[in-house]
């Protein structure tokens, strides 16, 4: 649900949690987008950052420059003031990414974790049972069957956190307990119902079953998607993952290596909340491919 | 300029308060975990006391100046030595080119921190000199320093002889336990009474398991309040799940039932319930405990948080000069 009201839960003395409802669809997404924008325009007195997510907003704050009773007034107004995500039409690029589903890199990591941490059922097996699919391969087939949204940055840099926009293949899944302490570069995993790429190897809690070759950050800013940012996506992206071989996967690695990879990205679209709306309104959700 | 001739177990620049304005691209402030200490030293050699400096941890480093200069250590008691002279810490010196600093292991406290007048002057990157070796950015070539590297220095002209009063610096535990401050929130309706009870009444020990993205705490089962168990899917289905949120610098995160304490090298967001947030005033303690060491966590308010950092802030100033 949306709340009527957002809700304001502290974090320590410097932060707190905008929460603006307790599920994940756009309009929230937007919501968190759309307050961040607006502090930023606002240049609102003692906030030093924000990190919008699905559902919620983070800030940090500077105690001495606003107190969190007037913090929360402020951005009471801001919330106020949000028109409806109705009308928000915004330009997305769309990337598309060679990936390797059911991969034999991901295999390994888990087949580690069951060794040294504690045993698991194989991730993807584990997500088709849960979702009641018939098997892994179903499981490809919907999860690759959709445009992904980016709905922020976060985790570590570059790392997007993202939703299926075709309500037909939404999944969920549940992170790992204990979590992760490795995951290879790369690594396509999801969570909840958030799909994320690993920028880097990282330690991680999402379930894992696929891998792309294609880099999502660069601190030595190789190519031109890289040129104002080291950061590949920047929320309002939609990404798509394209089933690949692992022969396909090892020649575009090559070409990333080399620096001759050529990413493979739409830029004309316009995103319209009420085109999309109208669509998934005409879907039967229940449908899987 | 500071030669490094041994690098210690890991030493790295830091400066602060950090890489600040990127926590929505997922980068974290990285910085001095205990920033107390890092700022008395600099302010003890006449720098900005976010000037960037040396973080060595567990066992400090072995390094030659190549200029004559003024430092400060302060932090954890390395027992610094100058050419096999032992170093006050807490004090501002001389140093002569061609003399050597050698630090040990830490005796009381984890981290120690090296000041130089003028400051440590590699590159800033993203705004800011600290190191965050994970992602390999900041600091020298970034990651921890390296035996043979030469780390610059900008001009300064510190006076030697400065100390620390007593009560302006911190005190570190003898006894391998810590009370440690924690504001409730922003998840704690997702604990229950008893949850809660049990996390302010039990002792949690610092895993050896802990680097400056995490701290992870060894202790009692955590029990949770209704709404974990009857949330939307799309949340998770542990209990400790949630729809990934932005978290606080400080949370002591909850993943499946191993709390980690998220400090300066920190994740920006996740999908975990953080029920606690460690306030900025008890950073410190959190760099100066180590692995093995004993936490009690004390519940105090936003307000009380905040006193506690106005307070502390406070003292990492010229006042607490003598």
């Amino acid at each position: 649900m949306i709340y009527r009201e957002p809700k304001f839960l502290p974090g320590g003395d410097r932060y707190v949690l905008i929460e603006f409802g307790n599920e994940m669809n756009l309009e929230l997404n937007f919501m968190a987008q759309g307050l961040a924008t607006a502090i930023e325009q606002n240049r609102t007195k003692g906030v030093i950052e924000t990190a919008p997510c699905f559902a919620s907003m983070l800030v940090h704050y500077d105690p001495d420059a606003i107190g969190y009773a007037d913090l929360k007034k402020e951005m009471m107004s801001l919330v106020g003031a949000l028109g409806p995500s109705e009308d928000i039409e915004l330009d997305s690029r769309l990337f598309y990414f060679p990936t390797v589903y059911l991969d034999p890199w991901t295999r390994e990591c888990v087949r580690d974790y069951c060794e040294k941490i504690v045993k698991k059922e194989p991730d993807p097996e584990f997500i088709a049972r849960l979702n009641g699919l018939k098997d892994a391969q179903q499981f490809v087939r919907v999860h690759s069957g959709t445009e992904y949204w980016v709905a922020s940055l976060g985790f570590w840099p570059g790392l997007p956190f993202m939703m299926a926009l075709d309500p037909r293949c939404v999944l969920t899944a549940p992170k790992y307990n204990p979590p992760r302490t490795w995951t290879p570069q790369g690594t396509v995993g999801m969570g909840g119902a958030s799909t994320a790429i690993y920028p880097v190897a990282t330690p991680g809690g999402y379930q894992i079953f696929a891998r792309i070759p294609v880099p999502i950050w660069d601190t030595a800013q190789r190519f031109p998607q890289f040129e104002n940012s080291i950061c590949l996506f920047r929320p309002g992206d939609r990404v798509k993952f394209v089933p690949c071989s692992v022969e396909e996967f090892e020649r575009v690695e090559a070409q990333v290596k080399e620096g001759t990879y050529v990413y493979n990205v739409v830029e004309y679209q316009r995103f319209s909340v009420r085109n999309y709306k109208k669509w998934t309104a005409s879907l039967d959700k229940a449908e899987r491919f | 300029m500071l030669e490094i001739l041994q690098p210690g177990l890991e030493t790295s620049i830091q400066d602060y308060p950090g890489r600040i304005g990127y926590w929505n691209q997922g980068f974290p402030p990285s910085g001095p975990m205990d920033s107390w200490s890092f700022r008395l030293a600099n302010i003890l050699v006449g720098n900005d006391p976010g000037a960037a400096g040396l973080e060595c941890q567990f066992m400090g480093p072995t390094i030659k100046f190549r200029r004559d200069g003024v430092i400060a250590v302060c932090g954890a008691d390395m027992s610094p030595k100058l050419d096999g002279q032992a170093v006050p810490l807490w004090e501002s010196v001389t140093v002569k080119s061609g003399q050597t600093l050698a630090l040990s292991f830490g005796k009381i406290g984890a981290r120690a921190y090296l000041a130089v007048a003028g400051g440590i002057d590699t590159p800033p990157w993203l705004g800011s000199r600290s190191t965050f070796h994970k992602a390999g950015v900041g600091g020298m070539e970034g990651r921890a320093v390296k035996a043979g590297q030469v780390v610059p220095v900008a001009k300064g002209a510190g006076k030697p002889g400065r100390k620390v009063k007593a009560g302006c610096r911190p005190q570190f535990a003898t006894d391998k336990r810590w009370s440690i401050e924690a504001v409730p929130g922003p998840n704690d309706d997702w604990i229950d009474e008893a949850g809660h009870k049990r996390f302010l009444e039990s002792d949690w020990k610092l895993s050896s398991k802990s680097d400056r993205t995490g701290f992870r705490l060894e202790g009692p089962q955590w029990t949770f309040a209704e709404k974990a168990h009857t949330k939307a899917p799309e949340h998770g289905a542990e209990p400790s799940n949630i729809i990934d949120q932005g978290y606080p610098l400080g949370a002591i995160n909850l993943a499946g039932q191993t709390p980690i304490i998220l400090v300066n090298d920190g994740p920006s967001m996740g999908g975990f319930i953080n029920p606690y947030t460690v306030p900025s005033a008890a950073f410190w303690k959190l760099g100066q405990s180590r692995p093995g060491d004993i936490y009690r966590f004390k519940a105090i308010s936003v307000d009380e948080a905040q006193e506690l950092s106005r307070k502390l802030n406070a003292m990492c100033g010229e006042s607490s000069i003598a």
